[in-house]
């Protein structure tokens, strides 16, 4: 094939290390910023996208109100990050177009490693499916069961590995394979 | 909507920046509910028509369906309760804490939450004099600290304090509709 990184201009396979550099550093900060926020735990992800436990499951069919005394130390309490329906789609609208760009991205470096074609085609599935599972582990998390937070675990993880791997393939083909030009 | 918004737009479009605290929400209700030394929480679970109400009056559900007031008292009496209100705009969200006296008017507005690119226009539109404009409004009356501050604030700012007006108008329309009893 004539697209083999192994074998690219010096100046193809900068681009690519410059590319894959800054995916790098926006996956760190990714990764920091889900820490602050939902954090790595099934339990974090579920509250963050499950919303608090609600005492009536259902709309009452007359408005109910209900009053319990607070202290001022509960005003304090670190707030959990909750993602309502609204703010899910708009983070869904905002987010798996660049993901899917990020992926697209990443599969064109993986169609130019020296790779068996069946490991190419897992890897880029990999690479398109972790925001696929990501995105919908949120959704079942708020609509169908707390359950399903280890989907959204899962995706974050495999974004990062199916990273990790292009990257880490890349910059050895590139820079460190014997049969580079 | 002039060149800046729409940058500014798209730029949000592409990206939504994290959330920053702009008032801790102790500072908060302290602020809007001075002298209280006793708080409760009244949650107001909403049936469909009412939320179906409210949501017709100023196009907003709370959420879960549960609109929650503080209610501060010392002793006996009563100092007057406060909401908070979250307004998604397309830069991300906002917190609006809005405090009532015991005769129901608006003691006070903080923004308490925005996003790291909103914090300078909120400061801007606070700074401009926004959160006096609040100032005893009761429910019925229409939020207009937008147009207040139009010519002593930029476009970003006028713009947030619209985003401010969506949140005072809920609150107003919540405390109005469903907040019943001794504040």
């Amino acid at each position: 094939m004539l697209y083999d990184l192994r074998h690219a201009d010096a100046r193809i396979k900068w681009l690519v290390t410059c590319l894959l550099a800054t995916l790098g550093l926006s996956y760190v900060f990714g990764a920091l910023m889900v820490s602050l926020y939902a954090g790595f735990t099934p339990r974090g992800v579920a509250a963050t996208y499950r919303g608090r436990e609600m005492s009536m499951p259902m709309p009452p069919e007359t408005t109910m109100v209900l009053e319990h005394p607070m202290a001022m130390a509960e005003f304090a309490k670190p707030e959990t990050h909750t993602v309502d329906t609204n703010l899910l789609i708009q983070d869904t609208h905002v987010h798996v177009p660049m993901y899917g760009m990020i992926a697209a991205a990443l599969s064109l470096v993986v169609v130019g490693l020296s790779l068996e074609r069946r490991r190419a085609f897992g890897l880029i599935t990999v690479l398109f499916a972790a925001p696929w599972l990501d995105f919908a582990g949120m959704w079942l998390t708020k609509f169908a069961s707390a359950r399903f937070a280890i989907m959204t675990l899962v995706g974050g993880w495999a974004m990062g590995l199916g990273y990790v791997v292009v990257a880490a393939l890349a910059v050895q083909q590139m820079w460190f394979s014997r049969e580079r030009s | 909507m002039n060149v800046p918004m729409r940058l500014a737009t798209i730029a949000a479009v592409l990206h939504i920046t994290p959330a920053v605290v702009l008032v801790k929400r102790p500072d908060a209700v302290q602020a809007l509910l001075p002298g209280a030394d006793a708080y409760f929480a009244r949650e107001v679970h909403l049936s469909t028509p009412d939320a179906h109400r409210l949501h017709k009056a100023v196009e907003w559900s709370p959420e879960d369906g549960v609109l929650t007031f503080y209610v501060g008292r010392t002793g006996s009496a009563a100092v007057g309760a406060l909401e908070f209100v979250r307004v998604d705009t397309p830069h991300g969200p906002i917190e609006v804490a809005v405090g009532f006296t015991p005769q129901g008017t608006v003691r006070g507005v903080l923004v308490t939450k925005a996003t790291v690119e909103m914090k300078p226009w909120v400061l801007e539109a606070v700074g401009a004099g926004l959160t006096n404009h609040y100032r005893q409004l009761k429910p019925g009356d229409t939020p207009n600290g937008a147009a207040a501050i139009a010519g002593q604030a930029g476009d970003l700012a006028v713009y947030i304090a619209g985003e401010v007006d969506k949140g005072v108008a809920r609150a107003l329309a919540a405390y109005g509709a469903f907040y019943t009893g001794s504040a």
